[in-house]
């Protein structure tokens, strides 16, 4: 089995980890019931009733799936 | 006729990629709307709508062209009898995707891919094509019918004006004397 012949430094093991970076999200910005909400574009959303309770899944006014 | 894939194959290889796309098409057409990932419902839609295009067809070789891929004859019958009448009036665009979410597990993103059975709505035009149908008619029609009325329209109007100051007038003398 092959095995590093060096330890890895602690800079390149940094340098490596540096380079992972968090993309921001392109949002969609929508009011419902004058309540602001932020949402990913283009993707099904789930509809509750009053008290909260998850009925099933809705994209432009029509049902689509269970939750 | 759906464009080949390019890059590799969806599950170990190509034989499992066609089996693969005709057990999801049997599946969609036995549900009418199924929940896989999206990259599998992007290689089904253009194989189920090939199927569909099949089942309009109607005789004995598409039939056993849909059967050579999908080998369950109850499927396919449904598809055909049941499917098909209710595309008629389609002319493709025999599925939807819609995006759900992403699956707990391994983040993949969702889709519910269904069949498109609501019957056709015809589009309302767009504002430029239907001013353009309407300037296409225009010449035609506007000669003969729009211009011939309106001289005639102008002639009754001011016919009848000079009725109502003729009535009038004689009123007013009335009421003087």
């Amino acid at each position: 089995m092959a095995v590093p012949k060096r330890k890895m430094s602690r800079s390149n093991t940094r340098a490596r980890r540096s380079q992972w970076k968090a993309e921001v999200p392109n949002l969609v910005k929508t009011v419902e019931n004058g309540k602001v909400t932020y949402s990913l574009p283009h993707r099904a959303k789930v509809v509750t009733d009053s008290a909260g309770t998850e009925l099933f899944m809705e994209y432009k006014g029509r049902k689509v799936a269970d939750v | 006729m759906p464009k080949p894939t390019k890059g590799p194959r969806l599950g170990g290889g190509p034989a499992h990629e066609r089996l693969m796309l005709a057990n999801l098409a049997a599946a969609l057409f036995t549900h009418k709307s199924i929940k896989t990932t999206e990259t599998k419902a992007k290689r089904l839609q253009p194989v189920a709508e090939r199927f569909v295009t099949f089942a309009k067809k109607g005789d004995l070789h598409a039939r056993r062209r849909v059967l050579a891929s999908i080998g369950d004859k109850t499927v396919v019958h449904e598809l055909f009898t049941v499917i098909a009448p209710q595309v008629a009036e389609r002319e493709g665009g025999y599925t939807r995707i819609t995006k759900l979410g992403f699956r707990k597990g391994d983040n993949a993103p969702m889709v519910q891919i269904e069949l498109v059975l609501e019957p056709v709505v015809a589009k309302p035009k767009s504002a430029k094509k239907a001013a353009a149908a309407a300037a296409a008619e225009a010449p035609v029609e506007a000669p003969a019918e729009a211009v011939a009325p309106a001289e005639e329209t102008v002639e009754v109007v001011e016919a009848e004006a000079t009725e109502a100051e003729a009535t009038e007038a004689p009123a007013e003398e009335k009421a003087a004397e």
